[in-house]
């Protein structure tokens, strides 16, 4: 069983992650956990002390449980840049600010480092409105570049066809074709997904959310620092952890927003997806780099997230995820491991740590950390 | 929001929508109406409260005007059409305050009711006594926010002068409608009147639900401290021998949501808490309204007013 300590700021509880139930605590791991959560409030997505809440948070964790495999992940610089309108030096600012604290992780823990920028941000130009079709036009506030489409009509079609700001609408049997999808797999992905152009992003039915001023860019390249390293492709990135393991500690570090024009180590631009589908920073790009392996179909881009969230109770503390994602490196590596980020709460799915340490906001409500435990018994 | 020109009050921005998206009821939150249904939910722009505390300023308190390139554009038939296709049961407007944009909703409400969908909001009840009766003809369910009692509360915490019509307003509306009731509250600020505000209630019908909430610090609070839980939860001791259907939370993994049988005391109905709108339904045991274990009646939309 997979336990969640939620801690909502002086108040813990321990849950069944997957059930919800209540649990008591009572594991070692469990004891250590629920101390370092006291210890290391959250202090927001946008905080200057957001990014540094991440290393010390590992720090407490490393020093107390001693994992061989580390998994972060820096959020704070990609919250800013996204909401805030800046000038080119504080952005370029903002980024190195991250990559120093990335580097003080390196220096303070000694673990050796892979970094993965999840991609460059560009300026968001305009929108692309699909809230007024015949058909159903559905996307997440997170996602730019990609829509589902479903029961469109013959206007739908040649609306949209021919709409400036979109780059393809791609059907639902190329998208299983291109990421050899089983015909379970295609169940979940809309008839149509649908593509913008640099720069645009489609607007969909969503809740209130701020307006982005920069949105992820069309990153078919990233770039991974890893010196020595030949690799080329992000689903390569475990095998290098896999190697290097044996012999060393590893953290595999993920630089949420920066991409190949802002990443100021030597590192390898790598394929960031397969032919016209770039990973936007997310759950799939993520789950792409710790298992190895393409992972467009656990949440495709544009799927129905209602159908599936309003009635399935499984996992309630995990956003849209219903399970726990296979094949992931930490959750076969025999050896200890974390995770911590500050990356919205998917950390314990897309990481399969033993342990993990994430911020618990929804919509960037500061509501306090969450931790899970996989497993206790290393 | 309202313009008035050739002596005419109009609205300013018909039809111009912050939020369209899709959600569970208990969300909202409406914990009693249709348990486990989808709803359609709406917001515009702007609002007549000034909260210190407000979780949707940039929608709330920026200027509308400013706000319309990002705004939906959708009209009412469209509205409750997607409503339908998203096989949402109600059409909730939950953002900002309804009562600045009215006629775009009755509106709405017409189309909405001859398409058999219902249609609720969450309000803050501060509003002449016409315009309640009119949210009245627009809405079947309401969940309104009795913030403060106190005057000095209410101006250094809402910006306005006085409860009264806020109290004056939830009589009026749980007349004939159904209602629910939100108090977040300010540890040191509000939680002295939680006695008061649960006589109150009590004395309209004590099967309102009310939801307690455990502030969550945002806007010009940002920097404050959470309220103790605990501390609330000990605070709510003498409510609860008035208003059986008392619900603490607006945090994650909270311990109360489950609605309890008043009769047998057998949890009724289970639900989960992620906080900051983010409830949903675990299990529904009543048998047709009532309770399985004891066949008390539980005061639901769904049996009672429909």
């Amino acid at each position: 069983m997979s336990t969640a300590i939620i801690d909502a700021r002086g108040w813990q509880s321990s849950f069944d992650l997957k059930t919800g139930e209540k649990v008591d605590p009572e594991s070692d791991a469990q004891r250590i956990v629920k101390e370092v959560l006291q210890k290391h409030p959250y202090p927001g997505d946008m905080d200057k002390g957001s990014n540094r809440w991440v290393s010390d948070t590992a720090f407490e964790l490393i020093d107390k449980y001693m994992p061989r495999f580390v998994f972060l992940s820096y959020a704070a610089q990609y919250f800013s840049l996204r909401y805030t309108p800046m000038t080119d030096e504080a952005r370029s600012s903002i980024i190195a600010g991250a990559f120093r604290e990335a580097e003080r992780f390196a220096e303070v823990s000694g673990y050796t480092t892979i970094i993965v920028g999840t991609g460059d941000m560009t300026p968001l130009i305009d929108n692309i409105d699909i809230t007024r079709l015949d058909g159903l036009a559905l996307c997440t506030n997170w996602s730019a570049r990609y829509a589902g489409l479903y029961e469109p009509s013959d206007k739908d079609m040649t609306l949209l066809s021919s709409h400036p700001f979109i780059e393809k609408i791609v059907p639902r049997e190329e998208v299983v074709r291109l990421f050899n999808g089983s015909p379970d797999q295609a169940l979940r992905v809309p008839e149509f997904l649908m593509v913008a152009r640099r720069g645009y992003a489609f607007k969909a039915l969503s809740p209130t959310m701020k307006t982005p001023v920069m949105i992820p860019s069309d990153n078919f390249t990233v770039p991974v620092s890893l010196p020595g390293s030949e690799i080329s492709d992000i689903t390569c990135i475990r095998g290098e952890i896999e190697k290097l393991i044996s012999d060393r500690n590893i953290a595999l570090i993920i630089l949420e927003g920066a991409g190949i024009n802002d990443f100021p180590l030597p590192y390898r631009s790598c394929s960031n997806g397969k032919e016209w589908f770039s990973y936007e920073t997310g759950d799939a790009q993520y789950l792409t780099i710790s298992t190895g392996e393409h992972r467009f179909f656990d949440y495709p881009k544009g799927y129905k997230y209602y159908d599936e969230t309003d009635v399935n109770n499984d996992f309630p503390f995990s956003g849209y995820f219903k399970s726990i994602p296979e094949n992931t490196f930490a959750s076969s590596f025999p050896e200890r491991s974390i995770a911590v980020g500050n990356k919205s709460m998917f950390m314990h799915m897309v990481t399969g740590a033993d342990i993990s340490i994430e911020c618990f906001s929804r919509n960037m409500f500061n509501q306090g950390t969450m931790a899970v435990i996989h497993r206790d018994n290393k | 929001m309202y313009t008035v020109s050739d002596g005419e009050i109009r609205e300013r921005f018909p039809h111009r929508w912050s939020a369209c998206s899709t959600s569970v009821i208990e969300s909202m939150p409406f914990y009693h109406v249709h348990p486990g249904s989808r709803c359609l939910t709406i917001g515009t722009a702007g609002c007549n409260f000034r909260c210190s505390y407000c979780s949707n300023a940039h929608i709330a308190k920026e200027d509308p005007e400013l706000q319309q390139a990002k705004m939906f554009n959708i009209p009412p038939d469209e509205l409750v059409a997607m409503a339908k296709r998203m096989n949402c049961r109600s059409i909730v407007f939950n953002v900002n305050e309804p009562a600045v944009s009215i006629p775009s909703l009755i509106e709405l409400s017409r189309e909405a009711e001859k398409a058999g969908i219902m249609t609720g909001c969450l309000t803050n009840g501060y509003m002449t006594e016409e315009s309640a009766d009119i949210l009245a003809s627009i809405f079947s369910f309401f969940n309104i926010s009795l913030k403060g009692l106190s005057d000095s509360f209410n101006k250094n915490f809402i910006g306005i002068s006085s409860s009264k019509p806020v109290l004056r307003n939830i009589k009026r509306l749980a007349k004939d409608r159904y209602i629910e009731i939100t108090t977040p509250v300010i540890q040191g600020e509000n939680d002295n009147e939680l006695n008061n505000m649960a006589e109150f209630i009590a004395g309209i019908n004590p099967s309102i639900p009310w939801h307690v909430f455990r502030l969550l610090p945002e806007d010009e609070m940002k920097d404050e401290d959470y309220p103790d839980i605990n501390f609330i939860d000990n605070a709510l001791t003498e409510a609860r021998k008035k208003l059986p259907y008392i619900y603490f939370h607006n945090f994650v993994g909270s311990d109360w949501v489950n609605t309890i049988c008043p009769a047998c005391g057998d949890v009724v109905i289970e639900r989960f808490s992620l906080g900051c709108g983010g409830d949903k339904l675990k299990t529904d045991h009543t048998i047709e309204g009532c309770c399985k274990s004891c066949g008390s009646e539980i005061h639901l939309l769904s049996r009672n007013l429909k």
